[in-house]
């Protein structure tokens, strides 16, 4: 859930990076801290083993412009891939505002990002959250790998739902289209943002309406 | 979720006067105020040397992370977390089903002290947050579709 602080002028979303053990998450995040400028990124912290697996969770706070003198603040999160952590899958989703799901696009890995989808489904219906409202993409990554499943059948694997959603070719290890879809998401989530400010709008403040 | 999504200059001002008052009596560094999702409702003291945003997110994990261990004494959730450092300590407690209390203290005082004076502070502060969330939610803030598309991040270095 967003917050709005008319205080500080600060507007806070969550975004959560969800997928299956081994996909790229941790790695999406390491590559947005190293390419972005440190004045408008905080640390990365990550919660890890000492063979890299994330047990907990990585987060990376980052200030994305100021629009009209609010500041625009996005917290990204990785969730632990592996099928034994779902109680912590459960805890990073908490209060989500948008998703990236990473899929890993070897093609020993599809039954692995199908179950997580479906995880990631089951989830976000405990938190009374359903797929279609908020705002995700895809990403089919290790696009730079021989062994790798064509983007049309990970289409019909993942993205086959009702409302189809924007998926991105991605190399998490050099960078490829990282950004392209954090910055759908994000765009995505700040949509979702003004419509649903549109009905307290129209009740509770006619002047910022007769302004428009 | 009963979360708590605009916050007015009037709300932080209330909140901080809790804040400020409980710091005073309970001599502690910093106070921050977040939602069990790890966003910072509102903050008060000296967190010029702590990202405070990190320390949130952080505190919520860690606060989710002893419920299962709670669970199995027979207990819900524990309401307070201690955190003993060598010159710098953390208490945590819950304000309410959807908030917690994140307090920074040093030598100057004791965990007793905070821990007593956090009571009624966490008591103060859920009355707050009740009322807020129990009034009517205006929001005059609202993106353009220019602003949206000026928000990309842009990748550099």
């Amino acid at each position: 859930m967003s917050i709005i602080n008319y205080a500080s002028k600060e507007i806070q979303f969550k975004i959560v990076y969800y997928g299956p053990a081994l996909c790229g998450k941790t790695t999406n995040l390491a590559y947005i801290h190293s390419r972005i400028n440190p004045d408008n990124r905080g640390d990365l912290v990550s919660l890890a083993t000492a063979a890299d697996r994330t047990l907990f969770f990585d987060f990376l706070p980052l200030n994305a412009v100021v629009i009209k003198g609010f500041k625009t603040k996005f917290q990204l999160y990785t969730v632990p891939g592996q099928v034994i952590y779902n109680a912590t899958r459960q805890l990073v989703l908490r209060s989500v505002d948008g998703l990236v799901y990473v899929a890993d696009s070897q093609w020993d890995k599809m039954e692995e990002n199908v179950e997580s989808f479906k995880n990631l489904e089951e989830n976000l219906a405990k938190q009374n959250i359903n797929m279609d409202d908020i705002p995700y993409v895809l990403q089919y990554n290790k696009r730079d790998l021989p062994n790798i499943a064509p983007t049309n059948y990970l289409e019909f694997l993942l993205n086959n739902r009702k409302k189809r959603v924007g998926s991105y070719e991605v190399v998490s290890s050099t960078g490829q289209n990282v950004f392209a879809a954090l910055n759908a998401v994000s765009q995505l989530l700040l949509h979702k943002f003004n419509k649903e400010s549109e009905p307290t709008r129209a009740a509770g403040a006619p002047a910022a309406q007769a302004a428009r | 979720m009963d979360s708590i999504p605009i916050l007015t200059i009037e709300d932080v001002a209330n909140i901080d006067a809790v804040l400020q008052d409980y710091l005073q009596k309970s001599e502690s560094d910093l106070a921050v105020i977040i939602d069990k999702g790890g966003n910072v409702i509102s903050q008060f003291g000296d967190h010029e040397v702590m990202d405070v945003t990190i320390i949130a997110a952080l505190a919520a994990g860690s606060f989710a992370a002893t419920k299962e261990l709670a669970r199995r004494i027979g207990e819900v959730e524990f309401n307070a977390l201690y955190h003993q450092g060598n010159g710098s300590h953390i208490f945590m407690n819950s304000v309410d089903d959807d908030t917690i209390m994140i307090t920074v203290f040093g030598k100057e005082t004791t965990v007793g002290l905070v821990r007593y004076y956090s009571t009624s502070a966490c008591q103060n502060l859920a009355a707050l947050l009740r009322a807020m969330r129990d009034k009517p939610q205006e929001n005059f803030f609202h993106f353009d579709a220019s602003d949206i598309a000026a928000s990309a991040m842009m990748e550099g270095r």
